[in-house]
């Protein structure tokens, strides 16, 4: 399977990573994409920049393990995951989940979960500015949830 | 020398905290973290928290892992990329 994991401040093009899945293979049957973009809200107050931190180094060998652990379950082409860091603004594109396969559940389950790790264990931390007011965000229950729909059906 | 690093908004509370300390004969992230509740209080109230992980040169371990010489210890606090 081919894997790509990016870390990287500038922005994606997601019909340049759709392609680049769509021509892995021509076995590639179906590619899903979910793209992930800063909301303009924090806790219902508007948010005028958000900054992400990460661990380098640490973040792309928890990402590749992610990446790994959806090998194993499904019958995947290619997966690509590309998360930016640094500065954003409301409506910017933050994350990005490419998965290639021949049929579709794969790649829509894949994807899921990908993003299910990603928000729980990946080391991200964003933290928002409100009115000139910074602080970090915390994380959330339903994020938790998510991801152990993925433990039960073991 | 084993290298400390503070995320998310655990570094919020680290500063004055120095980025190393000297290696020991029998060191754990808890002897380390409770080594900064003198001089840091808010820090270790913050590190103490059940939800804080830590990482040992960039994998996740228990808190009573062995810290040997040039580690890089890092603690984290709950992700929230995405």
């Amino acid at each position: 399977m081919n894997s790509t994991i990016r870390i990287q401040a500038y922005d994606f093009d997601l019909a340049a990573e759709y392609e680049l899945l769509r021509q892995f293979d021509s076995a590639v049957g179906t590619v899903v994409t979910f793209t992930g973009l800063v909301r303009d809200l924090e806790k219902n107050a508007s948010i005028n920049s958000l900054t992400l931190q990460h661990y380098p180094g640490m973040t792309e060998s928890l990402l590749q393990e992610i990446v790994d652990q959806a090998q194993q379950r499904w019958d995947l082409i290619g997966v690509t995951v590309i998360h930016r860091v640094g500065e954003l603004l409301p409506s910017d594109q933050i994350v990005f989940v490419g998965v290639a396969s021949q049929h579709r559940a794969d790649a829509f389950e894949a994807a899921q979960f990908v993003m299910d790790y990603l928000k729980t264990k990946a080391t991200f931390w964003k933290k928002v500015d409100q009115n000139g007011q910074q602080h970090w965000v915390e994380s959330k229950d339903s994020d938790r949830t998510a991801k152990e729909r993925w433990l039960r059906d073991d | 020398m084993i290298k400390l690093l503070f995320f998310g908004r655990l570094g919020d509370f680290a500063g004055g905290v120095s980025a190393s300390i000297e290696a020991a004969e029998g060191l754990t992230p808890t002897i380390v973290r409770d080594g900064l509740a003198a001089d840091h209080p808010a820090l270790f109230a913050e590190l103490s928290q059940s939800q804080v992980l830590i990482s040992l040169n960039q994998m996740i371990v228990g808190w009573d892992q062995p810290i040997f010489d040039g580690a890089e210890l890092a603690f984290l606090p709950p992700v929230t990329g995405g």
